[in-house]
């Protein structure tokens, strides 16, 4: 791995962190598949196949600032996405304006981000 | 109404019905406020079960309140007491400190020690500059001249620092010198860092003195027209050995001082030991002055006392065994014990008000949101009135207070397996930043918070809040789901707190047949097991009616009981560690952490301990053979079929969020029964770290046998006994189906046999043979 011209990190441990996290990106891609999908759409909560429990554990690692969570505004009733801003004192920015019915699928609308990302990364 | 907000508290958590207590309040975009006393039935609002219920009672205080909006000194320091203005000074002078900078790059101003006035720029200060620098400043009349070290200071590496200043030549020389050694900082000797620095420069100024400022250690005087005067530049990291002379100390007398050698005695005009005082019993706030005024020094917002200090040589790891080498004071400007707002109002509480949980609800406009609060506090009868008492567990919704995990704890999804959901007032809350955190967070420059407290706003301990990483009610809003079934089914009984437990021992516990638990009565002083344990082995019956409790240590002083003190070591489950030799508590000398280690495991009293915790799914649980035995049979009568608590509030079934495990080598009683046990947890369930050796994979619900709640029963001495029911969501599954299920049913039958004196059902059967149906 040659040194990039962008890398001015102090923590010299940030080169080998995103060089880990592409390469597992890489693998965890061939794992979205329509029924990793549906599987999470009925259950966000339960025992899951392995790709998709190997997805999630993913998305939940990512680090705080734009890790995106749900925001209540109506318990039970309504729900919308919103991203942390990893930083103390600072709210959560909205993500999209869907609003969903009940938290399982506004959880359902924040593995359908952490998907896009994913594909688009 | 535009932006209204109300936010509140009480003097007190526990009070008797006859007793006073005040109520402290802070509002945004209101005046004034509708106040209503109200008994809090049942919080949680799930649609499963009865939803959120108060009950209006009447009350002198009801009506319109005047309110304001009040400010909050957050932030730890020290004011040094000095009446006679000795610290004033006139002439030549050195300051000197060992510090270990805990945050020298915030990019914020931060005053180590000094006489400053930042408000009219008077005085004088050393500390350091915005550029993380050391910087000894002076000023008259708001003109302020500045010296600055040429080299900055290191994160988390202890320093002596001082500064000289020659009043007849204007001459300031400061002195900046690592005095690390292996253990004591960050980095050790490999780590070849420019610590020293020595610049000097003559100043054009000399400092004007206020009558009025105050010295301070860790922070300096200001002034705005919104809030009068404060304390700002508040100082991040440790301090310890500090002083002033009354002339300026030359080098070779500095370097004396770094080497561990005797201060010189001449011109002392303070000199403050910050390992004086200690005693094995724990730590108060007063720092002392060995000089000749004894100026001492007050803490405020609880500086953390009994740190290593910068003489620390890592052969001891406890403040009691050599003190004078645990001198560190940690500071932390985000810090928060105590509001301190003005009391809204005073209360005198009818002596005839039932005991129970009530709150001062607070509304403006609508009442929603924001818009409306519930200062929560605990009636307890003027005299024990009922043969049931039910103890919240105000310990733990301290430790809990407030916490932003699901904003600022990058595992916190990882560990309960989903995505979080936040509302308006969590988000509110992590935006505001001035109500403290809670000892599950840690402070901005990344040391973990160990005091948390409840004179300050605290919305997670209100009726209906749920707790975001989870989406299910944790705490109190858990807890009412038992009393709301209590009040369900008619059963008289009185309430406690964990406060009264740690005040008055056995004797709280004692005019009682039968004594319930929180859903999770995790957090415990040594009062507070010894006042169980005694109450069981003295004859009283014991439900405990969650999980993960009984597992950690923590500390209260007799004279701030609102204050609660946490450590965290390397042998629990943790969001931070407390660093080695700062593991035992400031507050009372006992050890920081889980009780286990110090032969006090959960087994041991109640006869289960954690297995494992998770989020996202509860299961249920199935009957075991002890449920056939006629010992125990009476538990499960009226249940038909093997199931147990398949719906619940808490992520559908009885057994969830946090499991407890029968275990005999743990000290689980030998004649423990397993009236039934959950199983299928999902992998987001994991074994408790407390119980593994080795971190390996498979050590999860469908992988581990030890990932499940034992719902358990055991006789103890003097007809005693003890039922545990396993699961922190066991308590959630009580509500559902208009409070008529087979959970229930199971600790309606407990409660029925454990209120009734004299012999137990099944107390004959205790023979091994021919017990079995």
């Amino acid at each position: 791995m040659r040194p990039l011209e962008s890398d001015t990190s102090q923590d010299r441990e940030v080169v080998y962190r995103e060089r880990f996290d592409s390469y597992r990106r890489d693998f965890l891609k061939t794992l979205v598949t329509p029924e990793v999908i549906e599987e999470h759409k009925r259950s966000p909560f339960g025992q899951h196949s392995e790709p998709l429990e190997r997805l999630l554990i993913y998305f939940r690692q990512q680090p705080l600032a734009d890790k995106y969570a749900v925001k209540v505004v109506t318990p039970f009733k309504a729900y919308r996405l919103v991203a942390m801003s990893g930083h103390r004192g600072v709210a959560p920015r909205p993500v999209g304006d869907e609003v969903f019915p009940t938290a399982k699928e506004a959880c359902h609308g924040v593995f359908l981000l952490h998907i896009q990302d994913l594909l688009e990364s | 109404m535009g932006n209204v907000e109300i936010f509140g508290y009480t003097d007190k958590i526990s009070v008797k019905a006859g007793d006073a207590i005040q109520f402290h309040v802070s509002t945004e975009g209101t005046e004034e406020v509708e106040a209503q006393l109200v008994r809090l039935i049942h919080g949680d609002e799930h649609p499963d079960g009865p939803g959120f219920i108060e009950e209006e009672v009447d009350c002198m205080a009801n009506g319109t309140w005047a309110v304001a909006k009040q400010f909050t000194q957050v932030g730890t320091f020290l004011e040094v007491d000095d009446p006679e203005n000795r610290l004033a000074l006139e002439g030549s002078f050195t300051l000197w400190a060992f510090i270990r900078p805990g945050w020298p790059d915030s990019g914020k101003r931060q005053t180590i020690l000094g006489r400053w006035d930042a408000a009219t720029g008077d005085g004088y200060g050393l500390g350091i500059n915005e550029d993380g620098r050391l910087e000894f400043w002076l000023g008259w009349d708001g003109e302020i001249d500045r010296l600055v070290a040429d080299e900055k200071l290191h994160l988390q590496m202890w320093y002596l620092v001082a500064v000289s200043f020659d009043a007849v030549t204007k001459r300031a020389t400061l002195y900046q010198e690592g005095v690390g050694n292996s253990y004591n900082s960050l980095l050790g000797e490999v780590a070849a860092l420019p610590y020293a620095s020595h610049p000097s420069g003559e100043l054009r100024l000399s400092q004007q003195n206020l009558t009025q400022t105050p010295f301070l250690i860790a922070g300096a005087r200001d002034r705005s027209e919104e809030h009068g005067d404060f304390v700002g530049a508040l100082y991040w990291g440790k301090i310890d050995r500090c002083g002033v002379y009354g002339r300026a100390l030359g080098r070779e007398e500095l370097d004396a001082i770094g080497a561990g050698e005797a201060l010189p005695k001449d011109d002392v005009v303070a000199a403050w030991d910050t390992s004086l005082g200690y005693t094995d019993r724990g730590i108060g706030d007063l720092v002392v002055d060995t000089g000749p005024y004894g100026l001492d020094a007050k803490g405020y917002n609880r500086p953390v006392r009994g740190k290593t200090g910068w003489n620390w040589t890592g052969f001891t790891d406890c403040f009691r065994l050599a003190p004078e080498e645990f001198g560190g004071i940690e500071f932390h400007a985000d810090q928060l014990v105590d509001c301190k707002w003005p009391a809204a109002m005073s209360l005198k509480l009818p002596k005839s008000l039932r005991s129970g949980v009530y709150a001062m609800r607070l509304r403006a406009g609508e009442g929603a949101g924001l818009r409306e609060e519930h200062i929560v506090f605990f009636v307890r009868p003027a005299k024990p009135s009922a043969r049931i008492a039910f103890v919240f567990p105000t310990a733990t919704y301290l430790a809990f207070a407030n916490e932003q995990m699901s904003f600022d704890d990058p595992q916190r999804q990882s560990v309960m397996g989903r995505f979080p959901i936040v509302s308006e007032i969590d988000i509110e809350l992590y935006r505001r930043g001035e109500f403290g955190l809670s000892t599950y967070d840690k402070h901005a420059d990344g040391v973990g918070v160990v005091y948390s407290s409840y004179r300050r706003p605290i919305p997670n301990m209100s009726p209906k809040y749920r707790t975001p990483s989870l989406d299910v009610p944790s705490g109190l809003a858990a807890d009412l789901s038992i009393t709301a079934w209590l009040e369900h089914h008619g059963y008289a009984y009185d309430i406690l707190t964990d406060e009264d437990l740690h005040r008055e021992g056995l004797d709280a516990l004692a005019p009682y047949a039968c004594v319930l638990s929180g859903t999770r009565p995790e957090y415990c002083s040594e009062r507070m097991l010894d006042a169980v344990e005694d109450y069981i082995a003295e004859g009283g019956r014991y439900i405990y009616m969650g999980a993960n409790g009984f597992v950690h240590s923590c500390g209260f002083r007799d004279d701030e009981p609102w204050a609660l003190e946490i450590r965290r070591r390397d042998d629990g489950y943790k969001t931070w560690a407390s660093a080695h030799g700062e593991q035992y508590m400031a507050t009372d000398g006992m050890r920081g952490g889980p009780w286990m280690p110090l032969g006090r495991p959960p087994q041991k009293l109640v006869g289960i301990g954690l297995s494992g915790q998770g989020a996202g799914s509860s299961e249920f649980y199935r009957r075991m053979p002890d449920s056939y035995h006629r010992m125990s049979s009476w538990i499960t009568k009226g249940v038909e079929g093997e199931i147990i608590g398949d719906t619940g509030l808490a992520d559908g079934g009885a057994a969830g969020l946090a499991l407890d495990h029968y275990e005999h080598t743990l000290g689980t009683p030998p004649h423990t029964k397993i009236i039934a046990s959950s199983g299928g947890h999902t992998d987001v369930y994991a074994v408790n770290q407390q119980i593994v050796l080795y971190a390996y994979l498979g050590l999860y619900g469908s992988h581990d046998s030890r990932v499940r709640a034992d719902m358990t029963y055991f006789t103890a001495p003097n007809h005693g006994a003890v039922f545990a029911c396993g699961s922190i969501a066991f308590g959630q599954a009580l509500p559902v189906d208009n409070f008529e299920n087979n959970a229930g049913k199971v600790l309606a039958n407990v409660l029925d046999a454990f209120v009734e004196p004299g012999r137990l059902p099944g107390w004959a059967w205790i023979s091994e043979e021919k017990q079995w149906r």
